[in-house]
């Protein structure tokens, strides 16, 4: 029997192709796996198949071997190829974004994303179980019809990014840098209300703490949301804002190392890497009460109520900034939080339901 | 913090803060709404316009299922039928698999022309639009200032200001008109002497236009000197102010017209003169008219046409002591060297000056028969009782 993995894009640094990397690992521990993509990034070709090659999955009986997916976004290719084939199917579901906050901004991608939850939800009766990383996901898929969930936490390790070196040059500039540094992670989406924290940032700079630096780190995936925040960042006079783009492991594990406090105002998240790094690198974290981010998260940070705005999460900010018993305090929660979170645990947790599920 | 409920109360304590900093006006009333209405002025930069119908075929685009060799139905009317479909149809499966997906990334690639364009459909019918009402904010925002203004600066007030100063000028100007109350026909019936006297006086000028047609005679009066001119062979016509020496002219079957002589030479085509006439007339012109005269003169004679000028001569002390001042509407006596000047610069030639109207003789100082006291008696006579008029006569 081979268990092996389905994805549409596997790209270096992604948290689902990282999920499947460390998923396969584990796997390959008690047999053949591999992962397939629909689209495979230049820097991956060595490790990941693509959908096309999926003759590779040929089997002496595929009935008994399992095909893992990972929805994450709509792909009429990839459901195609599933609906074609024999193996058992079951569902990892990361979370699709909401496609209604993307419309204005790529009603493409919002369209794939729409396809997404649409073909996720065709594949229920196909999949003989789905797992979920999070208590909110499994919700999602049983209300898509989905009988057999289960929940395991993401596979990811907080502590990956400790053992890397920054980059002189970086180190060089974070260094120069005055005053508290606001760091957020993520790519820049439009669920994940970058618009929110530049005007947390505003109310911040101007009524309550100055000077301040905040820095996005992440992809930039929406030219035209992009513009309108560097729009609103000229037209608010906030001049110290870096939107960095991109950027390696090291330079991400760099911007943990300076930060002052990891904020994100995110409303749609599956699971929520960035918050465990930040704890993992000993940065306090302030976020809003959305999602899985009350799971990832729990007591270790700020979760400010889904109501409130920009003004309460600048006082947050500023709160964690200035009141040092109370960072040191959230600082202490956040590391026992990500050592109580144990990537083999997680690990151990999804193989125990794939092997349920192969039985 | 050590437990869940210190979570609570930070919360808590930091909802309070706000509450009370709002309360005090630490935050600016609405600021939240502000800044959030900002953002989505950026983002929206528009109205949001119908386009529901669009929106409606895209999703219905987007529901289309993806393409699957399971739905090809294989069903049949002929007995065995479905059977040899389903064998066939897994016969082909692999070809059929790789015709499905090409038809599909061909269908993705015309969702993604649909998505584009629907995107492009939705800026092209709201930026225009918009772009507008911008403009039309701001030019309001630009009146109202102007609006605001104080009296004093440049603006409407200023405005009002100038308006008002304006018409002060003009009664002035309305005041400082001469209006007579008697005619000038009667004012020339009572100076200035007989159709006979100024015909007799006025020949041998006339005769200097001879071949000269068309003249044209400004300040003409009742067009005795046009007759004249008449006699001679030459067509002439005239302009005259006065509206009643115009009527009274024309009575007698001359062509003239009642107006101002300047506007009326201006209004002429190029060299479409032989003559040029003004009697008795530059003495009632402004300096800079008189400019403008010789220069419309050197434009509307033709070569080889003439300007005849006559008028008072202001180094004749007599004509100061008897007929200058009797005309009220005289401006300034024009000295003949300056006239010969204008018209030489006007590039007309020929320039003759000639001498008219010498007072009566019974009126100039007698000689005694003293030598020495008869040279200073000519002197005086020459500087007392020069030349009443004199005429200009130039080529161009």
């Amino acid at each position: 029997m081979q268990i092996n993995q389905v994805m549409v894009s596997a790209r270096p640094g992604d948290a689902i192709t990282t999920s499947a990397l460390e998923l396969r690992a584990l796997l390959r521990r008690v047999g053949r796996s591999e992962i397939f993509s629909r689209y495979v990034h230049e820097r991956l070709h060595h490790d990941v198949w693509e959908l096309k090659d999926s003759d590779w999955l040929a089997s002496e009986s595929p009935e008994d071997d399992m095909i893992v997916f990972h929805a994450s976004i709509g792909e009429p290719a990839v459901e195609t190829f599933l609906a074609g084939r024999p193996e058992r199917l079951v569902v990892y579901y990361h979370n699709i974004s909401p496609p209604e906050l993307f419309y204005e901004y790529d009603p493409n991608l919002a369209g794939l994303l729409e396809s997404g939850r649409r073909e996720l939800a065709r594949l229920a009766d196909r999949a003989i179980m789905a797992v979920a990383v999070s208590e909110y996901n499994a919700a999602e898929l049983t209300a898509m019809g989905y009988r057999n969930v289960r929940v395991a936490p993401l596979i990811t390790d907080p502590y990956r990014l400790s053992a890397l070196d920054p980059p002189p040059d970086i180190q060089a500039r974070l260094a120069a840098l005055e005053g508290p540094v606001i760091v957020f992670v993520g790519q820049l989406l439009p669920h994940k209300r970058p618009d929110f924290l530049l005007e947390s940032f505003h109310v911040l700079t101007t009524y309550l703490q100055r000077p301040a630096t905040l820095v996005l780190v992440g992809n930039h995936r929406l030219p035209r949301l992009s513009q309108a925040l560097e729009d609103l960042t000229r037209e608010l006079n906030l001049d110290r804002v870096i939107l960095t783009g991109a950027v390696s492991d090291a330079e991400l594990a760099a911007w943990y190392g300076r930060a002052d406090v990891f904020v994100t105002a995110s409303e749609h998240e599956g699971f929520c890497v960035p918050p465990l790094e930040a704890m993992a690198s000993g940065v306090p974290v302030v976020a809003r009460r959305f999602a899985a981010l009350p799971e990832t998260i729990g007591d270790a940070g700020i979760l400010l109520e889904p109501g409130s705005g920009p003004v309460q999460m600048a006082e947050a900010i500023a709160r964690v900034l200035t009141d040092e018993r109370l960072r040191a305090d959230m600082i202490e929660r956040g590391h026992r939080r990500v050592r109580a979170y144990d990537a083999a645990a997680a690990g151990s947790a999804l193989l125990r339901h794939l092997v349920e599920a192969a039985a | 913090m050590a437990e869940a409920e210190d979570v609570e109360s930070l919360l808590e304590e930091l909802r309070r803060t706000v509450e009370a900093r709002r309360e005090e006006g630490f935050y600016p009333a609405g600021l939240e709404d502000d800044l959030s209405a900002h953002f989505r002025r950026i983002v929206m930069h528009r109205t949001a316009p119908d386009l529901s119908r669009l929106d409606a075929s895209m999703r219905r685009l987007r529901a289309v299922p993806g393409l699957s060799p399971e739905r090809i139905p294989s069903d049949s009317g002929v007995p065995g039928g479905p059977a040899l479909h389903r064998g066939l149809a897994r016969l082909l499966g692999r070809q059929t698999q790789g015709i499905l997906e090409q038809v599909e990334e061909l269908a993705a690639a015309l969702r993604a022309v649909a998505d584009e364009l629907s995107w492009a459909v939705r800026q092209a019918s709201t930026h225009v639009h918009t772009d507008l009402i911008a403009q039309i904010d701001t030019l309001q925002d630009r009146l109202s200032a102007l609006e605001r203004q104080p009296a004093g600066d440049a603006g409407p007030m200023a405005l009002a200001e100038l308006s008002r100063r304006l018409e002060r000028l003009e009664s002035a100007e309305e005041a400082r008109r001469f209006q007579p109350s008697y005619s000038a026909e009667e004012f020339e019936a009572a100076f200035r002497g007989s159709e006979y006297d100024l015909k007799s006086r006025y020949r041998d000028l006339a005769s200097q236009l001879a071949g000269c047609s068309p003249v044209l005679d400004i300040g003409c009066g009742r067009g005795e000197f046009m007759e004249l001119l008449s006699e001679e062979g030459v067509t002439a016509s005239g302009i005259e102010l006065d509206a009643q020496l115009a009527e009274a002219g024309r009575q007698r079957g001359l062509d003239i017209s009642q107006g101002n002589g300047l506007q009326n030479l201006a209004s002429r085509a190029d060299q479409s003169l032989g003559g040029l006439v003004l009697i008795q007339v530059v003495e009632h012109l402004t300096a800079p008219e008189l400019l403008n005269l010789v220069s419309l003169a050197a434009d509307k004679v033709r070569p080889g046409g003439r300007a005849v000028i006559e008028t008072v001569n202001p180094q004749s002390l007599y004509v100061f002591a008897r007929a200058f001042y009797l005309d009220p509407t005289h401006d300034r006596p024009v000295h003949p060297a300056y006239l010969t000047f204008l018209f030489r610069q006007a590039g007309f030639t020929g320039i003759e000056i000639d001498w008219r109207s010498p007072p009566p003789a019974e009126e100039v100082l007698q000689p005694v028969g003293d030598p020495g006291a008869d040279a200073n008696y000519e002197r005086l006579n020459q500087l007392l009782f020069g030349p009443q008029d004199y005429a200009l006569i130039a080529t161009r």
